[in-house]
């Protein structure tokens, strides 16, 4: 097994740069995450790590080998695509097994290793059906059985279980969980669920724009987002958001207000801040709670009841639309108004150029 | 009352038709949808082939009295020397009408493959798909002045210093038949192109960045990838060029017109100097007969091998 190390990685299609300098280090054995929207240039880096794209500048490091200009096949990395990617004239057997003919290996062993990888992933009985008699997720087993066989130092995921529906996704999910932890392959995996990405990953890497926005635990990410990006894509539903003005900054807290909400004191690195200073507020909807001496009000708009909590959609007198998820069935209707307060360490402020105003851990 | 009388005609319609009657009226309108296309169908195809074959078993100018002639003319094609020489003659053609046409657009497709969308793509379509709209009679007017003493080939021979090369090559008893090939072969090669460049398209190219992953070689992925991937277009490449070389007839009409001797004469020629130079009718009939059979003999296994057994 291999990490990996990517210093300045620069992709750039004729006069558009795709991949902005990413410098990141993957440790061996870790199961890294890279999300983002589409477009971010997620796809695009991890295909620049298997090969399957020039690196326009920077290095690349498998292990201690520089792979800037090795061939894909001689990376030591298996891939498995969105598409599955399966040759569609050959067998099971005989899809799994062909990166091991191409390399010559024995029949006798390669025989063994097919076997291996089907019972691993329990599909000795479709050993031998063509891709075209399999379901999506047997296909993605396929796939998967394809990459462990060849026994690679680094397995890359690009966007494995969009094509699964919403069931088999969080099985196929389980099974990848469960097959890095037996494997304890180093595993970088590209989605837009963040979702995935949060129950997946080791490591965390949010790209926008082809710029790495911050790399961390899940936990860290979600807890503490270093800025409005990173604090609006991680976490579902996203955090909710309202411009606020500084009231007054004392020491490690800050005590802000505005139209929609009555003074709140958070905790916050002022050392920058001037009363009437502009803001933006950031608290998540599960960081909520019903309460008459709330600081947010806000009219409910429409109320998504999923049985152990409720949705409520808000439209606070500003017109900011927010959102608030309330533990059990909340008896509220649409038009009636609702007090709302929110745990001060919790919510968290950016200040004008999207960045959080965090205090040191 | 009115109430009542509205009432009668809607039961009626309730009452349901019953099953054989239903299932004539589906019988009528299908056979109505089917009837007009049959009919063309028939007109164009059916009555010629059956006429043919009818023609086939008698001795008749085309103009005088007909005559029961039995298997006399199959037996004829079958046995005369010059007329087996003629379709070996077409079998040969396949040769040069198939194999560079398939080969070289399978080459083509592979070597473009990555670079069919934009102008350059485009550009190459229309430039490899040009001689397939030229009329044949034009491209056999062009190639024998190529193929000419002092053509083109023979001038690009002199230039490269292959003078003792030069000869007239469609009056030549070796060269005229592979001379003749190679203008269908340049003729059919748009068609084979344009077919497997338009299905490696269609290739998922992740098959393509899966292989080389695992390990493979630009051959391999020839082999393993755009060779299943194309089996079908290869089928139709195949059954097309087959059909253009065994039914051959207006490259060499224009070329040769089946010289020196017989040595470029195809069946489709030889049928048309029968009928009406020789006027035996009853013998191209036969011949034409002969040939269909071939042609459907030949292009059997192909459809067998090239069909879609995902």
């Amino acid at each position: 097994m291999a990490g990996l190390s990517l210093k300045s990685l620069h992709k750039t299609y004729g006069k558009v740069e795709v991949i902005k300098g990413v410098d990141l280090e993957i440790e061996d054995g870790e199961f890294v995450v890279f999300v983002g929207p589409s477009g971010c240039g997620k796809s695009t880096l991890l295909r620049m790590i298997a090969g399957l794209e020039d690196i326009t500048g920077g290095e690349l490091y498998i292990g201690d080998k520089l792979c800037n200009d090795v061939e894909p096949r001689d990376r030591s990395i298996a891939m498995v695509f969105q598409s599955y990617a399966l040759y569609p004239h050959m067998t099971v057997y005989d899809n799994v097994g062909f990166g091991l003919k191409l390399a010559k290996t024995p029949k006798d062993v390669r025989d063994q290793k097919i076997r291996e990888a089907a019972r691993i992933l329990k599909m000795e009985h479709l050993l031998d059906r063509k891709p075209g008699q399999l379901s999506g997720g047997q296909r993605q087993r396929v796939a998967i059985g394809r990459a462990i066989v060849r026994q690679p130092e680094v397995f890359l995921f690009d966007e494995p279980l969009s094509n699964l529906d919403a069931a088999l996704r969080v099985d196929t999910r389980m099974e990848i969980a469960k097959l890095h932890a037996d494997l304890g392959a180093t595993m970088i995996y590209v989605t837009h669920d963040q979702v995935e990405a949060m129950t997946l990953a080791d490591k965390i890497v949010v790209l926008d724009a082809g710029v790495v926005q911050q790399v961390g635990s899940p936990i860290e990410l979600y807890q503490r987002p270093q800025n409005l990006f990173v604090a609006g894509f991680i976490g579902s539903p996203k955090m909710n958001f309202v411009e606020v003005a500084v009231e007054a900054v004392d020491g490690d807290t800050v005590t802000v207000a505005s139209k929609d909400v009555a003074s709140l004191r958070i905790p916050a690195n002022s050392t920058s801040l001037n009363i009437g200073d502009k803001l933006t507020l950031g608290i998540r909807p599960h960081d909520l709670l019903p309460a008459s001496n709330g600081a947010i009000v806000g009219r409910v708009s429409l109320v998504e009841r999923l049985g152990n909590e409720t949705i409520v959609n808000l439209e606070l007198s500003s017109g900011a639309a927010w959102l608030a998820v309330l533990e059990g069935d909340q008896p509220l209707r649409i038009g009636e108004s609702l007090i709302l307060s929110a745990e001060p360490q919790k919510a968290i402020l950016f200040d004008r150029n999207g960045l959080a105003l965090l205090r040191a851990a | 009352m009115t109430e009542n009388a509205s009432s009668v005609p809607d039961a009626r319609h309730q009452i349901p038709l019953p099953a054989a009657r239903r299932g004539r009226r589906k019988s009528l309108t299908a056979w109505l949808f089917i009837t007009p296309a049959f009919l063309f169908y028939a007109a164009f195809v059916l009555v010629p082939l059956i006429m043919s074959l009818y023609y086939s078993f008698l001795r008749w100018d085309g103009i005088g009295e007909a005559r029961f002639h039995g298997l006399t003319n199959y037996i004829t094609v079958l046995t005369d020397s010059d007329l087996l020489q003629i379709i070996g003659n077409a079998f040969q053609l396949v040769l040069y009408f198939t194999i560079i046409p398939v080969g070289l657009g399978l080459a083509v497709a592979s070597a473009i493959r990555g670079q069919m969308n934009g102008r350059f793509g485009m550009a190459t379509r229309t430039i490899l798909f040009l001689p397939q709209v030229i009329p044949l009679v034009a491209a056999g007017i062009a190639w024998s002045w190529m193929f000419a003493s002092t053509g083109l080939v023979n001038q690009a021979l002199k230039s490269v210093g292959l003078s003792s090369w030069v000869k007239g090559w469609l009056g030549d008893f070796v060269w005229a038949l592979p001379a003749v090939g190679v203008i269908g072969a340049w003729v059919l090669l748009g068609l084979c192109t344009m077919l497997l460049v338009t299905g490696i398209t269609k290739i998922d190219t992740s098959l393509y960045e899966a292989a080389r992953l695992d390990g493979a070689r630009p051959w391999h992925e020839f082999r393993y990838i755009t060779l299943p991937g194309l089996r079908q277009e290869i089928g139709v490449c195949i059954t097309v060029t087959v059909i253009a070389a065994l039914a051959s007839f207006d490259i060499v009409y224009i070329s040769t017109q089946g010289g020196p001797g017989i040595t470029t004469t195809v069946p489709g020629l030889e049928i048309y100097r029968l009928a009406f130079a020789h006027r035996q009718v009853g013998l191209a009939s036969a011949l034409a007969i002969v040939l269909m059979v071939l042609v459907l003999l030949s292009i059997a296994p192909v459809q067998w091998f090239t069909r879609d057994k995902k």
